[in-house]
């Protein structure tokens, strides 16, 4: 597998890859078998606008909803987020691990090289969308569920557009740059954004324009499930990937090759200028450097004021969103039959006719886990296993402190993390309510964000025990995001289903919106149970990471 | 050539070679003393059944090719990794039960350093010294001065010499009773490659004690008391360079008075392939230089001598090539 740069790029992608279809194929085997529970012919008695606007069709059935839920949200994010980091590891990526003069040094040119890594991704993406369309069909027929007159391939395709799309993005701004972090980020930006602009727009009234500057819009605004492939949003999301592809290999063509350095920040500046070096230093220099907890601090803080921005302005423009909604909507939706709400159950459930149940669908239940795990799980993943990874671990180990200070100090940045994430959330949320005067209640807003905290807490400590047992941060990142995406659709399963309703019991998720504490407020049963998770995971590292060698490399 | 010239520079030339012996040296001044330390990762034996001992105010050389368990070796110490089998003791301590301890008295580079990259020079240096409770910062300006290491700079902008420096600095800072170090000199420049062996030398004779791996002779054959070759994670020699000097076969030309009579040569232990030309002989030596000059003595008038400087290198390889010397 090592013939050629494009077979090298399939050998480093396929394992990931190959768990993202996995991934989906066990999120759409499971969402049938939920939702195959349900009796939907209910919905056919729904008003048409209702119907429309939360995309029922009449005689819709499990395989409709399931499939419409996992593809239009979970597998297309997951194939455009695989996409986005294959991309922007490409030629970004080369160059930031120092291997890309290297790679260059050899009789291949700059366009080679280029062409070799999109042809991969563009491989990765055709063979994910259509395995993924296969075992998807395969599995709908075994479990005898009529997709009817669902165009999944209709759907595949555009999913393939869309998720070529993403990838080359992250391509065109790395190979144009050289930098990794700004593929990644703004290629993320684009994705989130969009998601939410697409997702949220054509709910009130003339947003349906507006939905259109986002490329989601061109992934499922034309929804392909029902109504067929639109070669022309397929054919615009083809087009622009391919001007993303000349853009990037022209930037990459005429621009010098980037060393391994780390380039220079506001702060380097303002610690070399002589009026402001001794402010700077103290604040980015020695107290930086003061403790284990305060120097990881100081390595995540690009992930914490992402994530505190999203909640932030996503909470803030939520409230007055909600009061834009079209009123004749909020009557249907306030008609919705007993029991209904479980089509939210994906979500986070949660009654659409009530700004909490809103908030709890478009965030809570969702994006706002999210959010403060991809903190957590950052820095307990780097805790333990990402020192060895970079190999500083053996140096940090030198010095007189026991192994365990390690892993309570990075600990403490963790909860330190989480706490300022749940802080922002709720500050987004009692402004974001105030200004639209929903008048939600602030102590069951603090106590949401709570116990969001302690859920982002359970993820990042499940990190920390895997990096603190394996040492690899690979498996640190993964294992965590994976066990909590399946305890997640563990508790949705469990919603939807009355008779699998105990096993969300299981997951975390059931303790963090289970009570409902946008409604009822803070359950501390609740609280207890979460803590009591995250103080075992953290224990358990402890003798995990004492009683084993430090690994010289991930 | 001024590379080579610098390597061939015999130990004396610097001013440290002084005479050691260790055969009346007792446990008490035993700084690190291994007892049948073996690490198995599986099947690979990296570490076989290593028996050391390395006394007080000492610099010890632990030479070996790639992959012979020289870092398994470090680590182990450094309880980095755990033993298989066997103790590593480090000034009466445990290496595994009284790591923390320990660590307090150790100052320690590993190989093929990894440092943060975000985190200037100084930065660096401040948080290792924070973590070990506070250095003396004058000695660290001393140590950045001595090494001409710039600690302004981000430790990711600097070349991997310079990084290196950085690396010698938080060893040196907190003027460990031990220091370990694994290939110090990687990525060195000549002249800083001097400043850092005279600054072991310094260490060694305040009574202080530097374990030093490599796989370059001419650093070790400079500045250890002993060396320490290991091979395939097996001890196969261990004595002090002097030793090793003494075994090592050199040629010696002699320009004699008068005609030489080969026989006086041959007769004298650790002489062979004698060449003589009229007035003028050359052998190959593997002894005591003194025990040849004594045979010469009373026979011959010596008008010019010349030896090759003594080499470990040659030794060096006579271990690493032959395989049976190992076994």
């Amino acid at each position: 597998m090592l013939g050629s740069v494009f077979l090298k790029t399939i050998r480093d992608r396929w394992v990931g890859w190959t768990i993202a279809v996995v991934a989906i194929w066990l999120f759409v085997w499971l969402g049938l078998v939920a939702y195959s529970g349900l009796d939907l012919s209910l919905l056919d008695t729904f008003p048409e606008a209702y119907r429309t606007l939360i995309g029922l069709r009449p005689g819709m059935d499990a395989g409709g909803l399931s499939i419409s839920a996992v593809y239009g949200t979970y597998g297309s994010i997951t194939f455009a987020a695989m996409a986005l980091a294959m991309g922007a590891a490409s030629i970004a990526g080369e160059e930031h691990q120092g291997t890309l003069s290297l790679l260059l040094a050899n009789p291949k040119s700059r366009s080679h090289v280029f062409i070799s890594k999109v042809l991969a991704l563009v491989l990765f993406s055709a063979v994910a969308t259509l395995v993924t369309w296969a075992i998807s069909a395969s599995t709908a027929s075994m479990l005898d569920i009529a997709l009817g007159d669902l165009d999944l391939g209709a759907l595949s395709t555009h999913m393939f557009a869309s998720t070529i799309f993403y990838g080359l993005l992250a391509v065109a701004v790395g190979a144009a740059t050289g930098r990794r972090g700004a593929a990644v980020g703004a290629s993320t930006g684009v994705l989130v954004v969009g998601f939410l602009g697409a997702g949220l727009l054509p709910l009130i009234d003339g947003g349906d324009e507006w939905a259109k500057l986002f490329p989601w819009y061109y992934f499922n605004g034309s929804e392909p499930l029902y109504n067929g492939v639109d070669w022309g949003h397929v054919g615009l999301l083809l087009g622009a990937s391919a001007i993303l592809a000349i853009v990037g290999l022209l930037g990459f063509l005429r621009r010098d090759l980037r060393g391994q350095s780390v380039g220079i920040t506001m702060v380097d500046r303002l610690r070399q200028n002589p009026m402001t070096r001794k402010l700077a230093d103290r604040l980015a220099g020695s107290s930086r450097v003061s403790s284990i907890w305060l120097k990881t601090a100081s390595e995540h803080q690009i992930a914490l004021v992402s994530a505190c921005s999203y909640m932030f302005f996503v909470q803030l423009i939520l409230g007055p969103f909600y009061t834009a909604l079209p009123r004749s909507a909020m009557d249907m939706l306030a008609q919705l039959p007993e029991g209904m709400d479980v089509l939210f159950a994906f979500f986070g459930g949660g009654d659409m006719s009530t700004p909490e149940g809103f908030f709890q669908i478009e965030t809570f239940g969702m994006m706002a886990p999210i959010m403060v795990m991809l903190v957590t799980i950052a820095v307990g993943a780097n805790a333990v296993a990402g020192e060895e990874a970079k190999r500083t671990m053996g140096l940090l180990l030198a010095n007189p402190i026991k192994r365990s200070r390690i892993i309570v100090e990075k600990a403490w940045t963790m909860v330190f993390y989480a706490s300022i994430v749940g802080v922002v959330a709720f500050a987004g949320t009692v402004l974001g309510s105030a200004l639209a005067e929903l008048e939600m209640s602030t102590w069951n807003i603090a106590a949401t964000c709570i116990l969001l905290t302690l859920l982002g807490i359970v993820g990042g400590a499940l990190a920390l025990a895997i990096g603190s047992g394996t040492g690899r941060k690979g498996a640190a990142v993964w294992g965590a995001t994976g066990v909590m995406v399946g305890l997640h659709v563990l508790n949705s399963i469990g919603a939807i289903s009355d008779s699998m309703s105990g096993v969300s019991k299981l997951s975390p998720f059931y303790y963090y919106l289970g009570g409902d504490p946008l409604n009822s407020g803070l359950d501390w049963g609740n609280v207890l149970v979460l803590v009591a998770i995250a103080i075992v995971l953290i224990g358990v590292s402890f003798p995990l990471f004492q009683r084993r060698d430090v690994r010289e490399k991930d | 050539m001024r590379l080579k010239r610098t390597l061939d520079i015999d130990i004396t030339d610097w001013g440290f070679g002084r005479p050691v012996s260790f055969e009346g040296s007792t446990m008490s001044e035993c700084a690190i003393c291994t007892k049948g330390l073996t690490k198995h990762y599986g099947k690979v034996e990296a570490l076989n059944d290593l028996d050391l001992d390395i006394q007080k105010g000492e610099v010890f050389g632990f030479l070996g090719p790639n992959g012979a368990g020289k870092t398994t070796t470090i680590r182990t110490m450094m309880d980095e990794i755990r033993a298989t089998c066997g103790t590593a003791t480090i000034l009466g301590m445990d290496s595994h039960t009284d790591a923390l301890k320990l660590r307090r008295s150790i100052g320690y580079l590993p190989g093929d350093l990894a440092l943060y990259p975000k985190l200037t020079g100084n930065d660096t240096i401040t948080y290792y010294a924070n973590l070990r409770g506070g250095v003396d910062t004058s000695y660290v300006k001393v140590l950045a001065e001595r090494l001409g290491a710039d600690l302004t700079k981000k430790v990711g902008d600097l070349s991997s010499g310079n990084r290196q420096k950085v690396g010698l600095i938080q060893a040196f800072m907190s003027k460990p009773d031990i220091i370990i170090m694994d290939e110090p000199s990687s990525g060195l420049d000549p002249l800083v490659q001097r400043e850092l062996q005279k600054m072991m030398r310094e260490i060694a004779d305040e009574g202080r004690t530097v374990f030093l791996s490599s796989h370059t002779l001419s650093e070790v054959q400079r500045v250890a008391d002993r060396v320490g070759i290991i091979r395939h994670g097996r001890l196969i020699a261990l004595e002090t360079v002097q030793a090793l000097r003494a075994k090592a076969v050199r040629q010696v030309e002699i320009e004699l008075d008068a005609p030489v009579d080969v026989g006086v040569f041959e007769s004298v232990e650790g002489v062979t392939e004698v060449r003589a030309q009229n007035h003028h002989v050359v052998m190959t030596f593997g002894g005591d230089m003194g025990a040849l000059l004594r045979a010469v003595e009373g026979r011959y008038n010596i008008v010019d001598i010349s030896t090759q400087s003594a080499d470990l290198e040659e030794i060096f390889l006579t271990y690493y090539q032959d395989e049976t010397a190992g076994a």
